[in-house]
Formats: structure tokens, C-alpha cells, sequence
């Protein structure tokens, strides 16, 4: 590893390849965004407010275009109350007007009341903007993994010594 | 001449490495003249391919997806076809290419070299193309065992005379390896050829290795 900062070239090849790693992922990432439209096709759930649809750790692909038909009411959608960033699924229960100008309500499967508490002060309704996509397919738990480090921090600890020390172990 | 670092046996990966550097070391102690285009070019379609992804992350971090999907995408399919030449160059074009160079008599010299999973051989392919004249090809597969000890330690006199005794061209320019036969180095140790190397014949009796060397250079061992 050493020996090959004398040669620039080689050194620079070997950047490349993990340089090429990690915008390869990105890129991929990006692309699933594009074709879904969809600043984050992926989501995983937090709450249990969706069961029993969706569990908690559930990871979500979404679909934001209505190549077909509008998102309308039953549909579950992910979306972003304004001014948080934090990405909610719940399912539509009312929808009035159409199109840009429609108005959409959604409420938790699990939770006794829709979901106005939740929207930003002076929100109502949702509008087709907020939404970032409806959930078209899902596989169970997989996503637990960052509930699990985001919620015990002292995971990442672990998981970066486990790391760390494979590196150390494989001397490359 | 052992080298003061040593591998692990065992890694097919530290062993083809290991060769592949000497071999640029051996032939530019020739005066042979290196040439990078084709690891000039796969860093620049490498390199750009990384900057376009760079430039998408720092927009979408800066301005959010929505202002900026269109360039996303853009940058997205510019990223694929980058990648798309990038290891068509790789497995194509250079195709394990380790060594591009001009001979001090002008002859172009291509060195590959490749190896097969679990199978501890080196098989190089040496393609020679004299200044007048049809390229010349030379493909020979030996054991690592013959440049390596057993403690990992990289040899260099028999890796450098196994070259000069297939390659005439290199054998040309390297008298003193090609006229070396081969001793059994397998028993013995880095000390030993360290001092047999340094008793290689000095340019006092060269003459009489060149003249050795063109009929060793016509050998081939497959």
C-alpha cells in the first residue's frame, strides 16, 4: 500500500477504484430517484401508526408520477409535513378536487384521528407537492437495522470498532 | 536483490501485484521509454465519471431534488456511459495490459498478464512489434514459485532472466540476464542470490554474453 505512493499513477488507480465504489452507489441511489421521481424512493418506517400494513423497520419503495391515474383515496403515501423533514406513510382518506389543486387527508391505519394534529400550524389538507411518493412494494424488517443504530447510538460505536478492527485483521 | 517487504504466499492477488510492478522496474532499467495512454485514459474516464457524481451530490445537497432533477438526470446517464466505456476500456482495450513501451531500438513492446482463480501460474503475453515488421507474440505461464521464497520475499534475478531469455527484444537490451542459466533457485535462499547477483558478469566479459544471448534469446519455454 505503501509502496505504491511512489508511483503517482498507481496511487491514483488505486483512489479511483474506491472513489468509483462509493459514487457508483450515489449514482445508483440518484438514478432511483429520477426514475421514480422521488427525492428518496426508499423509506423506511418508524412508527407503528400503518399496522398492521406496515411494521416498524418495514423498508418502502415509493412511486411519485401519475403516469395513470391521479394519487386518489386508499392509496398509502409517504410525505413531508412542511417545514419538518421528516417523512410520514400514511394512507389517504379524503380527496377533494383534482389534479395540482386537489386536496388530500391521510390518517395513520392504527390512529384514532386523521392526521391534522400532525400537519404544519395552519395546515389543513395536503397538497399533491407534499407527497413524495406511494408505496408500491415493501420487504418487511429489513430496514430495522437503522432504527436500531439511530435510536442506540452506541451501536455505530460498535459497528465502527467491528469495522475497524476487520481492517486492522486484513492488513489491507 | 530481494525486496525488504514480503507478501503472503497464499494471496493470488500479492503475487500477480507484486509482478506486475517489477515488470515497468526491469524494462525502464533498460532504457526502455514507458508509455501511460492506457492508464492515462481509463484515470481521466475514471476521473470524470467521479467529478459529474461529485457535482450531483453538491447540487442536490445545496438546492434540493426537485430544482434540480433534470440536471440529475442528465448526470445520471452521463454517469452510466462513463462507466459503461470505463470497463469496456478495462476488459477490451487494456485487457490486462501492465507494460506499454518503446525499445532503445525503437520496437514497440505491449506486456499483459493475467492469472486464473486458485491456479498460482503467471501468464504473461508479450507482443513485440519491431519498427519494420509483423508483431511478434510471446506467451509463456510460469509458477510464481520461481521469484518468490517460501517467506514471501519478491526475487528479481530469476523474474528478470526468465524475461530475457523469452523476450529477444528484452534479451537484447539485458545481455547479462539472458546469458544466466538458470540455477536452481528453488533451495536457496535471498542471501545466496543476493550475492550471486552481485557477481553477474561486469561489462569487462559482455561481449562474449551477447554473443550467448542471441542464440539463448531464440528459446522459448512455454
Amino acid at each position: 500500500m505503501l509502496s505504491s505512493l511512489q508511483n503517482p499513477r498507481q496511487a491514483a488507480a488505486q483512489l479511483l477504484n474506491f472513489a468509483l465504489i462509493l459514487s457508483t452507489a450515489f449514482m445508483m441511489w440518484k438514478g432511483l430517484s429520477v426514475i421514480a421521481d422521488s427525492p428518496s424512493p426508499i423509506v423506511v418506517v418508524l412508527s407503528g401508526s400503518m399496522e398492521p400494513a406496515f411494521q416498524r423497520g418495514d423498508l418502502l419503495f415509493l412511486w411519485n408520477r401519475n403516469l395513470l391515474a391521479e394519487t386518489s383515496v386508499g392509496e398509502v403515501v409517504v410525505y413531508n409535513v412542511r417545514g419538518k423533514d421528516i417523512p410520514i406513510v400514511h394512507r389517504v382518506v379524503r380527496k377533494f378536487g383534482e389534479g395540482d389543486a386537489a386536496r388530500l387527508l391521510t390518517k395513520g391505519d392504527n390512529n384514532a384521528a386523521d392526521d391534522t394534529e400532525l400537519y404544519a400550524r395552519g395546515q389543513d389538507y395536503l397538497a399533491r407537492r407534499d407527497i413524495i411518493g406511494s408505496v408500491v412494494g415493501y420487504v418487511p424488517f429489513v430496514g430495522y437495522v437503522t432504527i436500531m443504530l439511530s435510536e442506540h447510538p452506541w451501536l455505530k460505536t460498535v459497528m465502527l470498532g467491528i469495522m475497524g478492527l476487520l481492517v486492522v485483521l486484513q492488513r489491507e | 536483490m530481494a525486496s525488504q517487504e514480503r507478501i503472503t504466499v497464499h494471496n493470488l492477488a500479492d503475487l500477480k501485484n507484486t509482478s506486475d510492478d517489477a515488470i515497468p522496474n526491469y524494462l525502464n532499467s533498460l532504457k526502455f521509454k514507458q508509455v501511460h495512454t492506457l492508464v492515462d485514459t481509463r484515470l481521466a474516464l475514471g476521473y470524470s465519471a467521479f467529478l459529474i457524481a461529485g457535482a450531483c451530490f453538491l447540487w442536490d445537497y445545496k438546492l434540493g431534488f426537485e430544482e434540480t432533477k433534470y440536471y440529475t438526470a442528465a448526470a445520471v446517464a452521463l454517469y452510466t456511459v462513463l462507466n459503461g466505456i470505463l470497463t469496456f476500456w478495462i476488459g477490451f482495450v487494456e485487457k490486462g495490459t501492465v507494460y506499454q513501451g518503446t525499445a532503445p531500438d525503437g520496437s514497440k513492446i505491449s506486456v499483459s498478464t493475467s492469472t486464473k482463480k486458485n491456479v498460482p501460474i503467471y501468464n504473461v503475453k508479450v507482443t513485440v512489434t519491431p519498427k519494420k515488421g509483423e508483431p511478434q507474440t510471446i506467451e509463456l505461464a510460469r509458477s510464481f514459485t520461481e521469484w518468490f521464497d517460501a517467506q514471501g520475499h519478491f526475487i528479481a534475478l530469476p523474474f528478470q532472466t526468465m524475461l530475457a531469455t523469452t523476450v529477444p527484444l528484452v534479451g537484447k537490451a539485458d545481455p547479462k540476464r539472458a546469458a544466466v542459466a538458470t540455477p536452481d533457485f528453488m533451495n536457496t535462499d535471498s542471501e545466496v542470490l543476493d550475492a550471486l547477483l552481485a557477481a553477474q558478469p561486469t561489462g569487462a566479459d559482455s561481449t562474449d554474453a551477447d554473443a550467448g544471448a542471441g542464440k539463448k534469446s531464440k528459446r522459448r519455454k512455454a
